[in-house]
């Protein structure tokens, strides 16, 4: 991202980008809704919604017609700018931080280059991880302007869990910042393409089968990443913002109606950011298993024998892989969610601070070291 | 006006409003937001002189971590004295405003000096050009932080480690909250 655009084409590229990406986050919150709802049934045993439409697809437009047409309530002692504020917050750190997550090679037309991500930034996880630590405010001004007491508290451990696990998540990926040598998320993916091959004491390991992808070489830091993005997203088996056993159900206890799904979007933006990082960071974002784009574009040539169909087909078969990987790890954080149960709270501290924050530091070093052995030293 | 000048002037009246929100505001939880937005615009207007590490970094740190353990401590605390004490008196208010003013009227009378003595010399390149080639790029800056200051910076952490640890022994000594008797 250089700046908006020098041209009037370049600019309205990017903004129909920017709405683009948008709408497809917010749009996927029904899909994830029906589907938390239905595999939480699923492994529960129990059926879940099932009397609207095929499946029960259609409930999630009979909900959002409920939230529509609710009652605006907010509470008497509260701040009610912050009340109102709040819901709309939490919606833009998700937002802006997901547009910098590249899914699929850049469209190539006849001399225009489409970059399929909202804008590309050269920090790439330093922006995102700037942004998405906004979201922080969103919690705290809703459980102050709820003005109750349940709300304040929620927020209060939330916004502690966040900024504790923030640490842990920062370092969890520096060991992948080095092993790739750059903070850009499309540098990275590109370092990931193709088959298992690496250098290092003067040996070349190389493997027919096994992709290239960062989880062969950050086993320790994506344990650690996933499971500090269930911290910051405030999930299961973290919620302990929410806690309904002890506070109702934390910062939003007196939201309702479109509110509290706004607030729903939010938290599901955090999700699917926290898949689409670890897509790219562990598992080579869009490419595909062993194969270089290059290797795709050309079986597709030969296929189609159209060089601009080609590359349109290439460029939807790894929007195709991306978003397989995504959905997969959006599945994981259901499934996680409705199979573990919630951390007491002093549990919760001590995994952060005295678990995780060491053995991040411990992986960041140990990689660090590695690396610079593995580059010095031949045996 | 173009895209880019939109967006500064933009940007500089959210950072302005942002500021005098924490100074006039009289609840101690709105000064804090109205210095989270200062900071997000300030890195917002790193962004648009592309230096997106330090806009990052600005957004981690400050609005991200700082920020949020101040509007937390804020928000757990009973502000009512406190309040009173910040909205108290007309003309300890008015002192307070021409303070801050005399203080931002000095840092801008210092810059502009500076930028003229600067043009005085005839310094190659604006302040613009250089940030845009130098400051967006990691390298440069940690270069400058790890090779060329090295030591200043590693005074840094520990000068950090110091105030952590005094801190903790201030709080734990007489009366404070986590006192051991």
């Amino acid at each position: 991202m250089t700046s908006m655009g020098t041209t009037g084409f370049e600019i309205t590229v990017n903004l129909i980008k920017t709405v683009l990406v948008f709408l497809m986050m917010v749009q996927a919150v029904p899909i994830l809704v029906w589907l938390e709802r239905r595999g939480s049934a699923f492994i529960q045993n129990r059926f879940g919604p099932n009397r609207v439409g095929p499946l029960g697809l259609v409930q999630l437009l009979a909900d959002a017609v409920k939230f529509l047409t609710k009652e605006d309530f907010v509470p008497e002692k509260g701040s009610r700018f912050m009340f109102y504020a709040a819901p709309v917050f939490a919606l833009i750190p998700a937002a802006i931080a997901y547009m910098a997550i590249p899914m699929s090679v850049p469209l190539k037309l006849e001399g225009a280059t489409f970059l399929i991500q909202g804008f590309e930034v050269n920090v790439g996880i330093v922006f995102v991880l700037g942004v998405s630590s906004l979201a922080a405010y969103t919690i705290l001004m809703a459980g102050w302007g709820s003005g109750s007491k349940y709300s304040l508290m929620g927020a209060m451990r939330a916004s502690a869990q966040i900024i504790s696990y923030e640490l842990a998540l920062g370092l969890s990926i520096v060991g992948v910042i080095l092993i790739y040598g750059t903070f850009n998320l499309t540098d990275m993916i590109n370092a990931q393409h193709g088959a298992l091959s690496f250098s290092m004491f003067g040996y070349t390991v190389s493997s027919a089968y096994l992709p290239n992808w960062g989880i062969f070489y950050q086993p320790i830091g994506m344990i650690l990443f996933f499971a500090a993005t269930f911290a910051e997203s405030n999930r299961l088996p973290f919620d302990l913002a929410e806690g309904e056993a002890e506070l109702v159900a934390g910062f939003h206890t007196e939201y309702g109606g479109f509110k509290m799904l706004m607030f729903f979007i939010g938290e599901y933006g955090h999700m699917m950011i926290a898949s689409g990082l670890m897509a790219t960071f562990f598992f080579g974002g869009y490419s595909i298993w062993n194969f270089t784009p290059q290797q795709v574009y050309e079986w597709l040539y030969g296929l189609v024998g159209s060089e601009l169909l080609a590359n349109i087909l290439n460029t939807v078969v790894h929007f195709l892989s991306y978003n397989l990987k995504f959905a997969i790890f959006l599945w994981i954080f259901i499934w996680v969610r409705w199979t573990l149960p919630r951390f007491r709270y002093d549990q919760l501290m001590d995994i952060g601070w005295k678990t995780m924050l060491p053995w991040a530091l411990a992986n960041a070093m140990l990689t660090a070291t590695l690396i610079f052995a593995g580059s010095y030293f031949i045996f | 006006m173009t895209a880019d000048t939109f967006l500064f002037w933009f940007l500089a009246f959210a950072i302005i409003a942002g500021a005098l929100g924490v100074v006039l505001m009289t609840n101690p939880i709105h000064s804090a937001l109205g210095l989270v937005l200062t900071m997000v615009s300030v890195a917002a207007i790193f962004v648009t002189l592309q230096a997106y590490f330090l806009a990052g970094v600005q957004l981690i740190v400050y609005a991200g971590a700082v920020m949020v353990l101040f509007v937390m401590v804020l928000m757990l605390f009973d502000l009512k004295n406190e309040i009173q004490a910040f909205s108290r008196g007309r003309i300890r208010g008015a002192l307070k405003i021409g303070s801050v003013g005399i203080l931002s009227g000095l840092i801008v009378g210092a810059f502009a000096k500076a930028l003229i003595a600067n043009q005085a010399l005839g310094a190659k390149g604006s302040l613009a050009s250089t940030a845009s080639t130098a400051v967006g790029a990691i390298k440069p800056l940690a270069e400058n932080l790890f090779f060329n200051h090295v030591f200043s910076f590693e005074l840094l952490g520990v000068l950090l480690l110091v105030i952590a640890v005094g801190t903790v022994a201030l709080s734990r000594s007489k009366g404070g909250t986590h006192d051991r008797n």
